[in-house]
């Protein structure tokens, strides 16, 4: 026993002088030894890699567009090293991007929505949601407002009843009852004035029409026949106030609506045709072309009206097109030549201040713009300069107050004419003096 | 003599237990030893080179303190396995809740099965081989079989869940469920969800609530299919208004009421008989407490899908493999840029 406890405390005074790493020495010996049995020995001495792997991932994260991949590395690369200065310039410049696209991904989206072009601005809003997944109301539009309500809102007026609202939304006042489970009302209670009711919305089979819905469909259809299109359209809406959902009062709708609109076409109304074509369903065959076809029509009218030089008329048209379309290239394009070509006229007839507001409205992305403005004040410099040299001359002919009004003139136009402030002082002090002699 | 003995126990009591702390110390640095090169990121990411003893699912359980989430990290790495010396990116939240790309979105399929048979199949039953060769089909190509508690994380837009995930679904309650499909499930101990509409329990092709509670105790979730599986958007011949609503109230209330009380369970999703419903129905679904409900429209689901809506893929009796891989849809292509 006592032999057998010399051995064990031997050992642990051993264990004393190797201390911890002898111990993990040990273990790690047969570690290793299970790991080279699995053919997969760990290398000895890994260490983190730099931070410039990092930051070329991060780079080539970024170059496919994949932004938050790249803010993360970039990110792991500031953290390894935190003496660089130009990581956090890179990573302010990256979140900067993100911020700018997904704001431009969300108007566009919204835009869409409001068009009802709901595949296109689920998409804008699909992808303000990849370039800035926090983004609350993209996440709102796909997950609320996308989806139609089961219900709709109605604000209680003074003096409603249950079975008031009940017959006014759903034509029958006996179904206030639906309206109080809904909204946790008791039997008998009134709902009180202001409250917001939710009303859920019944398909067509569960309420009472007012109007008989198959026989305003015969209506309608024999109206159709006789190509009597406002007639059509009046009734399909008509039924959809009452059903929505109606497929049926929907499909004339939409044939009404694009036979309106081909009419006004072909009476070179676009713009009203644009109107009426709008309220078609984007996926109506041919709707989209009739659309196209309008607005070039309209982009060659205001092309014809920029040769005229009626710089107002093309603004208004184009203005009108890129209402429809605000990615319209054309109209972009046109709207900024004419902006630009009205500047030139106004400069050429030295109106700079106006010409200079005209440009106000350009897109200064333009290159005729970015050009037209600079030659804008190139203009009123070199005019300043004129008038400069004309009050050099009267002060040579001793026309002193002649003097001080074109230098004035010349001051008014460059602000930063230093010969013109220095002259102007000179010529009024020698005035002052004069006046003294005199 | 005997004071020696005893001064001699009380020494190697001591030495004991001095080694015992030795041991003990020794240990703790063994196991914090691979974390010699581990770095914090702002508590986003961890940095840690991998070790021979590592794998995905012991790194997912020492970082994301799931094992299960091994996925995570192969993803956000791009790799399927680990190699020793690997310097790897451990992602301390879901970095891609929605799945969004610049290519297009994720999207989860939910298979909705209902009978099996032995080696007969029928429109709804399905051979036991067929499922079996089905599950493996699932397995062996890396799908995730996931829970619907998860899929609803997903749609919530509040959790990641695996790139190739899918859900597995049971509608009604057939007996063969239990005999056939349950067997082959554990076996790939994949994780599903049965429908049940609880007239049906009890009955001669149904499961017995003693099979359901065990099913459900086996870790199987059980939600509801309403209570006579009445097609939930149509009167019924001379129902008036009225009673179409109570009888609607009580298919949605009553069964949701007596799985709690059978299976102390809450039931939060429902499976629409015939996979229809109406605005009614969902408004009523609102109120009564419940967060999903499942259709049959034979799609796969991206996260912004209506939650009342959820579609599903019904795996009918004469699928071939070929027919079945047509319903995995796990990415919608758009171009997101």
């Amino acid at each position: 026993m006592k032999r057998f406890f010399n051995i064990y405390l031997l050992l642990i005074v051993l264990f004393f002088f190797t201390g911890c790493a002898g111990v993990r020495e040990f273990l790690g010996d047969i570690a290793d030894k299970i790991a080279e049995i699995n053919s997969e020995k760990a290398p000895e001495g890994t260490k983190v890699l730099p931070a410039s792997y990092y930051l070329e991932k991060a780079l080539e994260y970024e170059k496919n567009d994949e932004l938050q991949t790249a803010l993360f590395y970039m990110q792991i690369a500031g953290t390894l090293n935190p003496d660089s200065t130009k990581i956090p310039e890179k990573i302010a410049s990256l979140k900067s991007t993100i911020d700018h696209k997904a704001r431009k991904h969300f108007t566009t989206g919204v835009e869409c929505y409001e068009k009802r072009k709901f595949k296109d601005a689920q998409r804008q809003f699909l992808t303000t949601l990849r370039y800035a997944p926090g983004h609350k109301e993209a996440l709102d539009y796909l997950k609320n407002r996308l989806h139609p309500k089961e219900y709709l809102n109605y604000k209680v007026k003074e003096k409603d009843t249950l079975k008031d609202i009940s017959k006014k939304f759903y034509k029958d006042p006996s179904k206030d009852f639906l309206i109080a489970y809904f909204n946790n009302l008791k039997t008998g209670e009134e709902p009180v004035s202001g409250t917001i009711l939710e009303l859920p919305m019944l398909e067509s089979e569960f309420t009472r029409p007012t109007i008989d819905i198959r026989i305003e469909l015969i209506k309608a259809e024999n109206f159709l026949k006789e190509k009597r299109y406002r007639e059509v359209l009046d009734i399909a809406g008509k039924i959809l106030e009452y059903d929505r959902l109606n497929k049926k009062a929907s499909d004339l709708k939409n044939v009404s609506c694009y036979q309106i609109g081909m009419e006004l076409s072909r009476q070179e109304k676009y713009p009203e045709a644009i109107e009426m074509f709008k309220k078609v369903t984007p996926e109506y065959q041919g709707v989209e072309e009739a659309i196209q076809q309008a607005i070039n029509k309209e982009l060659f009218k205001a092309k014809n009206l920029l040769k005229q030089k009626q710089y107002e008329q093309v603004f208004a048209v184009t203005k009108k097109i890129l209402d429809y379309d605000k990615s319209n290239k054309a109209a972009q394009d046109l709207i900024n030549t004419a902006f630009c070509q009205q500047a030139k006229h106004l400069t050429i007839r030295k109106n700079y201040t106006e010409a200079l507001n005209v440009l106000n409205r350009a897109d200064p992305q333009y290159d005729c713009v970015k050009k037209t403005i600079s030659d804008v004040y190139k203009a009123k410099k070199k005019q300043a300069e004129v008038h400069y040299l004309n009050g050099v001359k009267h002060f040579l002919n001793e026309e002193l107050q002649s003097a001080i009004k074109e230098w004035e003139k010349a001051l008014a136009l460059n602000p930063e004419h230093k010969k013109a402030k220095k002259n102007i002082n000179n010529a009024r002090s020698l005035l002052e003096k004069l006046e003294k002699v005199k | 003599m005997q004071r020696s003995a005893n001064r001699m126990k009380t020494i190697s009591g001591l030495v004991f237990l001095l080694s015992l702390l030795l041991l003990a110390a020794c240990a703790t640095s063994i196991r914090s030893q691979h974390k010699i090169s581990e770095i914090r990121i702002n508590d986003d990411f961890i940095i840690v080179t991998a070790t021979a003893k590592d794998t995905l699912s012991s790194l997912a359980a020492e970082y994301l303190n799931d094992p299960s989430k091994g996925w995570l990290i192969a993803e956000f790495n791009h790799i399927k396995n680990l190699t020793p010396g690997q310097e790897l990116c451990i992602p301390l939240f879901p970095f891609n809740k929605g799945g969004l790309k610049s290519g297009g979105f994720q999207t989860v399929p939910v298979l909705a099965y209902y009978s099996f048979s032995k080696n007969k199949p029928s429109k709804i039953a399905i051979t036991q081989d067929d499922f079996k060769a089905q599950m493996k089909y699932l397995k062996e190509n890396g799908y995730h079989v996931i829970t619907l508690d998860q899929l609803l994380g997903f749609l919530d837009y509040q959790e990641q869940i695996p790139e190739k995930s899918v859900a597995i679904t049971f509608d009604d309650g057939w007996i063969s469920v239990y005999d056939i499909a349950f067997p082959i499930l554990k076996e790939y101990g994949f994780p599903a969800t049965i429908f049940i509409y609880t007239d049906f329990i009890g009955g001669g092709k149904a499961m017995s609530w003693k099979q359901i509670k065990e099913l459900s105790e086996a870790g199987f979730d059980i939600q509801c299919q309403t209570k006579t599986h009445r097609n939930l958007t149509v009167l019924k011949k001379k129902e008036s208004f009225k009673e179409y609503f109570k009888s609607l109230e009580m298919e949605i209330s009553y069964p949701k009421k007596l799985i709690k009380k059978k299976l102390n369970k809450e039931c939060k999703f429902l499976a629409y008989p015939y996979g229809i419903a109406n605005n009614l129905v969902i408004a009523m679904l609102k109120k009564h407490g419940y967060r999903a409900a499942f259709t049959v429209d034979n799609k796969s689901n991206p996260f912004f899908i209506d939650k009342y809506k959820i579609n599903r893929s019904a795996i009918y009796g004469k699928y071939d493999i070929e027919k079945f891989k047509n319903k995995l849809s796990v990415f919608q292509n758009m171009e997101l840029k």
